[in-house]
């Protein structure tokens, strides 16, 4: 187990083009020791790059990393102790299950009394108890991913579990209680996990700290909560919660207020200092509220659509051509045709040229 | 529709079977007939239409002072030349092949494509364009007419077949295997070894099977390479032709040097069938 330290890493799988292009741009990361972390983002936003850099699977044309204090920017994968899960489920397909999951321990030379303590441990927390002599082969694809998986608890020295995507071949179920396992792994043996995933739910559900990237840029490092109420970019407001962010474009009036084409809203943010003319307004659906009649930052709109989603409704509106979605308790009374939304001051972000301010 | 596309099915393959098999059963007749029964007509059935006979397989086992050609020491010589040739080419092939799919090269303008085509390339000119060099080759080396000498000449003709099967086979074994034994402790050679190698016994089994088919049925080489003291049997075989060709030993003779592809293709093709990687990833 150790802190993980990734200083001024930036990575191009062609650094010596005239051009080079940048799968991961220059960032700093720290990782803390036993932390439980996802990292966020859309395919090809240099989630699995980064994953790889710290496995050492790939060597980063720029920057060094730690491994606690000590420098492992060059060291070779297999001296690094790291565990690694792949999205796709990789088994030995020779070998029995149980030697699958013994396979790290033997390569790294442990007694056999322990290997075969461990992988039993192992087997059971997995539920792969009743297969340890089948080989690997002809087992299920989900089976198939927890020997994979299995392969990265049996080792308890390890400095970190990075794990890319690795449910995405099993089912819904098993998938709820492996994130809870995976949970209770880290609350044991302290191992820090960090968790490649694009499935905002299950970053929200599983890590401390969220890590936001897009197109090779953190965006956003911070808890779930964080990430939620004060998205730092249009992007991971964007990107996280469902529905989306409600954003429009805005622009300022005085200190403490903007206006969208005809109505106008106070804001807790000041935007004395504002320059750019790509204002926007972002608010959570969560935070809209339906009013009975106009008051201070509220306004009226046409009633474009109302889902029941059986815990909340949401409606979908439409005011000065721009549509708003607000998500509201599944017993209110909904008008049918024309709606008050309040969007509270303290709930609006404003951001500037697509950054928090 | 699903009986009328089973029935169709079965009634191809069962004409197919009865096209190759056609030849072996005209063969295993001819083998056992004597100048007459050859020569007088068509005959298929022994006893009845033809008194068999085994002077056709025994001329393959006498000496040459009885008039025979005795095939036993040229059989061996092709076995093991065939062998330890396809072996080598196996061994070498699959470790360059491995090589080739998994790290990139650079020279100049030539990388790791270049490379897998200059194997290939080597398959690609004619047969005759080889003779003159080699025969040089092994002459200045001193391996002319020797077992040897083939090996070293096979080994040319059937590495390309191996590295160019095995590559492919290799690009299309995940490289998260390799990555993952890395991951678990193994160095690249351990990766390699305890890992990609017993997944890839399939695709050696393909390799090796075309090694041996390509290194048993050579003539050419065998043929310009060794004079007295070695032969291999295809040579051997044509010498039993005369003014009057003798299909009965001829028949015979093909009988017995297609045996052994024969019996390898059963072993392979058992392997063939389950050969592939597809419990590995996915």
């Amino acid at each position: 187990m150790a802190k993980l330290v990734l200083d001024n890493i930036a990575h191009s799988y062609d650094p010596n083009a005239s051009n080079p292009v940048f799968a991961l741009k220059q960032m700093s990361l720290s990782w803390a020791d036993g932390g439980r972390y996802a990292l966020l983002g859309p395919s090809g936003c240099g989630k699995t790059t980064m994953l790889n850099i710290m496995s050492g699977l790939v060597t980063p044309s720029h920057g060094k990393v730690f491994f606690d204090q000590s420098e492992v920017t060059r060291m070779i994968t297999e001296e690094r102790n790291i565990a690694q899960v792949f999205q796709f489920p990789v088994i030995y397909g020779t070998m029995t299950v149980y030697e699958n999951l013994a396979f790290p321990l033997k390569c790294r030379q442990f007694p056999e009394d322990q290997i075969d303590k461990k992988v039993k441990e192992v087997s059971e927390i997995l539920n792969l108890h009743n297969f340890l002599d089948n080989r690997a082969k002809g087992l299920t694809a989900d089976q198939k991913q927890l020997i994979s998986l299995g392969r990265g608890l049996v080792r308890e020295d390890v400095a970190a579990i990075l794990m890319d995507e690795p449910l995405t071949v099993i089912d819904p179920d098993l998938k709820f209680r492996l994130r809870r396992k995976l949970k209770e792994i880290n609350d044991k043996y302290k191992t820090t996990l960090i968790y490649v995933t694009h499935d905002q739910n299950e970053a929200m559900t599983f890590a401390d700290n969220i890590i936001v990237m897009d197109q090779g840029e953190v965006v956003q490092a911070g808890s779930p909560k964080d990430l939620f109420e004060r998205p730092q970019t249009t992007f991971v407001g964007y990107f996280i919660g469902s529905p989306a962010m409600n954003l429009y474009e805005c622009s300022a009036n005085s200190e403490n207020q903007i206006s969208i084409g005809s109505n106008t809203f106070k804001v807790h943010t000041n935007i004395n200092n504002t320059h750019s003319k790509d204002l926007k307004l972002g608010i959570r659906s969560e935070y809209i509220t339906v009013e009975s009649k106009l008051s201070d930052n509220s306004l009226e709109a046409d009633i474009i659509e109302v889902e029941d989603f059986g815990n909340y409704k949401l409606i979908t509106a439409s005011f000065d051509s721009v549509k708003i979605k607000a998500k509201v308790k599944r017993e209110l009374d909904i008008p049918s045709e024309k709606v008050i939304l309040k969007l509270p001051a303290e709930h609006c972000c404003i951001y500037e040229d697509n950054k928090l301010i | 529709m699903p009986k009328l596309y089973t029935f169709l099915k079965y009634f191809f393959v069962i004409l197919w079977a009865c096209f190759v098999i056609a030849p072996f059963l005209w063969a295993i007749s001819t083998s056992f007939k004597d100048f007459n029964s050859v020569t007088g007509g068509a005959t298929y059935i022994p006893w009845l239409q033809f008194e068999p006979t085994l002077d056709g397989w025994s001329v393959l086992f006498k000496p040459g002072s009885q008039g025979g050609i005795n095939i036993i020491g040229p059989y061996f010589n092709s076995i093991f030349v065939t062998l330890t040739a396809s072996l080598i080419s196996i061994v070498l092939g699959t470790l360059a092949a491995y090589a080739l799919s998994r790290y990139t090269f650079k020279a100049g303008f030539v990388k790791n494509n270049d490379i897998t085509f200059f194997f290939i390339s080597q398959r690609i000119m004619p047969p005759v364009v080889l003779s003159i060099p080699f025969f040089l080759f092994l002459s200045t080396l001193g391996l002319l007419d020797s077992l040897a000498g083939l090996i070293l000449v096979y080994i040319v003709l059937l590495m390309p077949i191996a590295v160019w099967i095995m590559v492919d086979f290799f690009n299309r074994v995940p490289k998260e295997i390799d990555e993952t034994a890395l991951i678990d402790g193994c160095n690249p050679f351990q990766a390699f070894f305890k890992v990609v190698l017993p997944n890839s016994v399939p695709g050696m089994l393909v390799a090796g099977l075309f090694c041996i088919i390509f290194g048993w049925i050579d003539f050419f080489f065998a043929f310009i390479l060794t004079f007295t003291k070695v032969q291999l049997l295809p040579v051997k075989i044509v010498a039993l032709n005369s003014s009057i060709t003798p299909w009965w030993s001829l028949s015979a003779a093909a009988l017995v040097s297609v045996a052994p592809l024969i019996i390898v293709a059963f072993i392979v093709e058992r392997y063939l069938s389950k050969g592939n990687l597809s419990g590995a990833l996915k």
